[in-house]
């Protein structure tokens, strides 16, 4: 078992009386690749937002290396649902743009960008503005400017919700190998049980509000999966069934 | 990739411009062709577009009052941007500021900048300053206002990004939250442009021995009314000139943008 990355204890959320959160407490070791799930409205997002202090829990602590969690001090990059590339920036200025915000050398981002272009396949458009390009080559952007400081922690709220089944399959496969490229720990968001269990070592299943984590499915098949694996059905419909609601 | 309207090479759009100012012309000459017309005829106006060029008028040459304008205009446009963008951020970005200035900005902003003229010259004299004061006072608001529009209303999703990413407060707003806010800015400083021309006319009819706005009030003091026309149709030739180089570096400054809307 990894060390601890991430240790949430007790974390609670209210908004006025609505509780969200309830009470929720779990690890995710290093290197880790998490999923969440749950129904939607479950508040999967808000659990994000509360992790890298976009907003601030009512009760509870999140730890990242046995600290309180400061994306100004750990290095913490969030890919949001909806492409959030910097419209004035190229796509390397993109890549670039965390790196410099955090001072790396200048050698050490040049190195950096160089390898997540070559990454995300986006080596000849490294010129292009965002807007000049598809959709899901500007979630690419996003990716490879989150992953190129190699973060601590890297959250991904429903990155591929807005893309095709086939698109969806390539950035999977392209999240994983760059995940395992750059050793970080994911915490990964979706609604789509079948990417939770394609994707992640463990799958933590959410229940509806107030939120709380059901249960923690770990996912112990090789990579690369296979979907239509018996396996790999089983798992699925076990997560599926805990969700359940109809 | 969006098309807008006014895209280059619209064929149709630059058709139905030709025909809208041949319209306007062929009015002004049927008009003015009346017996009982006090405007004077397209051709007339030429005609002393060309005497105004051969001999001076009140001692200046016509590039000389046109300068004279220009430089006024440009002087009060490059102070009034300067400021504006700085006081724009400031009304943005810190709350506290905003709650302590914005009472006074929101007294003064709606009164017309020619009211401003008499103090100013009690305050300035009639000299240069007076008449760059004017046209500050014109071009600031413009400037002030989208700034802050454009700071405020930065997108909440690249706030974010940049946050969550650890940028502190300069760095939000240094390099993200000002550079959202660009195309916004050169908005209000196409604006102020506009506004700081009819500024420097309203001022030089009132005080001035040169510009564009000494011409105005020289041809009415004469009824020479072809003269008040030609100053008009110089006005509207600079504005135009002055707002094509501002597209220019629109262009230069947001290539981004540029790329979006081709």
């Amino acid at each position: 078992m990894p060390e601890d990355k991430v240790i949430v204890n007790n974390l609670t959320k209210k908004f006025g009386d609505l509780l969200v959160l309830d009470d929720v407490s779990f690890t995710i070791g290093k290197g880790e690749f998490v999923c969440l799930v749950g129904p939607t409205g479950c508040g999967k997002t808000t659990f994000l937002n509360l992790l890298v202090k976009l907003i601030e829990p009512t009760a509870g602590e999140i730890l990242i290396d046995g600290e309180p969690a400061d994306p100004k001090r750990h290095s913490l990059s969030f890919v949001f649902q909806e492409p959030s590339a910097f419209p004035w920036l190229t796509v390397e200025d993109n890549i670039k743009f965390n790196l410099r915000i955090k001072k790396f050398p200048k050698n050490v981002i040049e190195e950096r960008t160089e390898q997540m272009l070559k990454l995300v396949g986006l080596t000849q458009q490294r010129k292009l503005y965002p807007h000049q390009l598809s959709v899901s080559a500007e979630q690419r952007i996003v990716i490879a400017r989150s992953f190129a400081m190699f973060p601590d922690l890297l959250l991904m709220d429903e990155p591929y919700g807005q893309m095709d089944i086939k698109l969806r399959y390539y950035l999977e496969d392209e999240v994983l190998r760059i995940w395992r490229e750059t050793g970080s720990t994911v915490i990964f968001i979706t609604h789509n049980i079948e990417e939770a269990v394609y994707l992640s070592q463990r799958c933590l299943v959410m229940s509806s509000k107030p939120t709380t984590v059901k249960t923690i499915r770990t996912i112990d098949l090789p990579y690369p999966r296979n979907v239509a694996d018996p396996a790999f059905i089983s798992i699925r419909q076990e997560i599926t069934d805990m969700i359940k609601w109809w | 990739m969006k098309k807008t309207r006014f895209d280059r090479g619209n064929l149709k759009y630059y058709a139905l411009s030709v025909l809208s100012v041949s319209l306007l012309l062929l009015a002004w000459f049927v008009y003015s062709s009346s017996a009982n017309a006090i405007l004077s005829t397209p051709m007339e106006v030429i005609e002393r577009f060309a005497g105004v060029i051969r001999s001076p008028i009140a001692g200046t040459s016509l590039a000389g009052h046109i300068w004279a304008s220009l430089k006024r205009v440009l002087t009060g446009f490059i102070v009034a941007s300067a400021i504006g963008i700085v006081l724009g951020i400031c009304f943005g970005w810190f709350e506290t500021f905003r709650d302590i200035v914005w009472p006074i900005f929101s007294i003064i902003r709606p009164i017309p900048p020619i009211a401003w003229i008499p103090l100013v010259i009690l305050w300035a004299g009639i000299g240069e300053t007076a008449k760059i004061i004017i046209v500050f006072i014109a071009c600031v608001m413009p400037v002030v206002l989208n700034t802050f529009a454009g700071i405020e209303s930065a997108d909440p999703l690249l706030l974010d990004a940049g946050k969550v990413l650890g940028a502190n407060s300069r760095q939000m707003l240094l390099s993200v939250a000002l550079p959202d806010s660009i195309p916004t800015i050169i908005a209000g400083m196409k604006n102020a442009l506009s506004t700081g021309w009819m500024a420097v006319v309203g001022a030089e009819m009132v005080v001035a021995r040169e510009g564009v706005g000494f011409l105005i009030i020289s041809g009415m003091d004469n009824l020479d009314i072809s003269l008040v026309l030609v100053s008009i149709v110089i006005i509207a030739c600079i504005s135009a000139c002055l707002t094509f180089i501002l597209n220019r570096m629109e262009g230069v400054l947001c290539p981004w943008l540029k790329l979006e809307n081709k």
